[in-house]
């Protein structure tokens, strides 16, 4: 027998997946309060979609802000601490160990001092996408090939020149792959600081649904979130793939060159 | 041999210049004081001479070769490239090409190519031209377009040696470019190296641990101590050129080797 390619098989676990969600309500065996069938999940979010749409506009407004701020700050912050050593040795260890602890008890603070409203959502994502996106551009910068640096001033590149054609463009994978990391965590950041206290956002009506124990509105709100999340990314993993064509490409690469083992005998094969 | 016969004949770009190295000497600050590590160096490079320096692990010549790139700056003495001074890189005068081919990963080899170029903010058209010229010279038509990743170690050394000259510099410095290639591609490299320097004149300086390179490929072969480094023998090849690898087997080539051996291996 051939063995289905691993796509196929990923696919067919989805479908697999989304056909119990359907079914096995259905048995009754599963009450509705713990699993609504899938048909009548999507009914309901057909159903209250102002409610819905609203909402997610909210979420959306302080995922993008929150998201802009952890990129923003974390790589400024990023870059600094990585390229200058005096920044690296004082801050790092710090932030390192920042990272580790959960910052979610901070929110309560943050409700004190911005309020119950968006910004309190923004300013804690954004902190909670910042460590992220931050040490890795830390990472990034410090783990460049000194031996590039070194080619590139050999050529007479100035210090931006430097930045600005070895530093960054080398530092990219490394960013990008935090980008993705930072972004994630900070759609969690605000859903979960809209569980806890708000007044709008997919994350208030999970948990005000939840209260009143309708399942069918609960499990709309979190197909909504699971939705965004995977959109993320997919288009997070999408820019890597477009940006970094010069390093997912590696073993692709090596069998051409081995292919034309003798460059100046071979017939050109790429223009 | 037959690849001599694809490139066009005849000279490439300007000539080489000579480099005066006088009474260099350095000293770095190590963990345990101060470290001499170069003592009085005082050497000449004709232009358009193929000199090879070898020596002992730590000996300082990668040091040396630093300092003639300008990426260095010696404790005290001189480096005058062309007669003038050399202070910080200078690629028009001075190119270099490292041990790892050093390639910006995300550039093609074309783009590699007009790096320095680009720096000085070179109209695209001619960097492009020129470029292809480079990437001609050393055998790489066709390839342009390929990453670093899509080539060979001995392709990626030639897109390196075309980035070194694509400024036209009379002095081309080699720090063990081919040590990190197998036997038989490094075997190859020297001779298309020796074809490419035959065609475009330049002055080469070129370290390296293999002492048949040093003879395969030199005109002169200076040898340093151990450190701190001090040249200890000055050997001139005077094997005809253009080299061929029958030449190797031959007792001539074989007693330039055990004399710069010899030289190497004696404990001072």
């Amino acid at each position: 027998m051939r063995r289905p390619a691993p796509a196929t098989v990923r696919w067919l676990i989805l479908a697999g997946l989304l056909l119990a969600w359907e079914l096995v309500p259905r048995t009754k065996v599963v009450p509705e309060l713990f699993l609504p069938a899938l048909s009548k999940t999507l009914a309901v979010l057909y159903e209250g979609r102002a409610e819905y749409g609203q909402n997610l506009l909210v979420t959306l407004y302080e995922v993008g802000f929150a998201m802009l701020i952890a990129c923003g700050v974390g790589i400024l912050v990023g870059a600094l601490v990585g390229g200058i050593a005096v920044l690296r040795n004082l801050l790092l260890p710090v932030f390192s160990s920042l990272y580790a602890v959960p910052i979610v008890i901070l929110y309560p603070i943050f409700t004190a001092w911005f309020g119950i409203g968006s910004e309190s959502k923004i300013a804690f994502a954004g902190i909670y996408g910042f460590f992220p996106v931050m040490l890795s551009t830390a990472a990034g910068i410090r783990t460049i090939d000194p031996q590039l640096l070194l080619a590139a001033r050999s050529m007479g590149a100035t210090i931006w020149q430097q930045i600005a054609r070895v530093i960054i463009p080398a530092s990219i994978p490394t960013v990008l792959a935090g980008l993705r990391l930072g972004g994630a965590l900070t759609i969690i950041g605000v859903v979960v600081s809209e569980m806890l206290t708000s007044a709008a956002g997919i994350g208030y009506l999970v948990s005000r649904y939840r209260t009143i124990l309708d399942s069918p509105r609960v499990f709309a709100a979190v197909l909504l979130i699971l939705v965004l999340s995977v959109l993320f990314d997919l288009l997070a993993r999408w820019v890597e793939r477009r940006t970094v064509v010069w390093q997912t490409a590696g073993r692709q690469g090596r069998t051409i060159a081995a292919r034309t083992p003798s460059p100046a005998t071979a017939t050109p094969a790429v223009a | 041999m037959q690849q001599l016969a694809d490139v066009t004949p005849g000279r490439v770009g300007a000539a080489g210049a000579s480099v005066e190295v006088a009474g260099v000497s350095h000293v770095y600050e190590g963990r345990d004081g101060r470290v001499p590590a170069l003592e009085d160096i005082t050497l000449t490079v004709g232009a358009g001479r193929f000199t090879v320096i070898v020596g002992p692990s730590g000996c300082g010549k990668t040091s040396l070769l630093m300092m003639m790139a300008g990426l260095r700056r010696q404790t005290s003495g001189t480096i005058l490239c062309a007669g003038r001074p050399i202070l910080d890189p200078d690629p028009q005068r001075v190119g270099v090409v490292f041990q790892e081919a050093s390639l910006f990963p995300w550039q093609t080899a074309m783009e590699n190519v007009e790096f320095p170029l680009a720096l000085r903010h070179v109209p695209a058209a001619e960097r492009h031209r020129r470029s292809a010229s480079m990437l001609n010279l050393v055998g790489l038509d066709g390839f342009g377009g390929r990453y670093p990743h899509e080539l060979s170690g001995g392709m990626k050394q030639r897109v390196s040696i075309a980035r070194g000259l694509v400024q036209d510099p009379p002095v081309l410095l080699m720090d063990e470019p081919f040590a990190a290639l197998d036997e038989q591609t490094r075997m190859t490299m020297g001779h298309e190296l020796l074809r490419i320097w035959s065609q475009t004149s330049k002055t080469v300086v070129f370290i390296t641990h293999s002492l048949t390179e040093a003879v395969y490929l030199a005109d002169e072969v200076l040898v340093m101590s151990a450190r701190p480094g001090r040249i200890i023998d000055r050997i001139e090849v005077d094997l005809p050129r253009p080299r061929t690898y029958e030449m190797m087997a031959t007792d001539r080539f074989g007693r330039l080797r055990e004399r710069i051996w010899q030289q190497i291996r004696k404990p001072d």
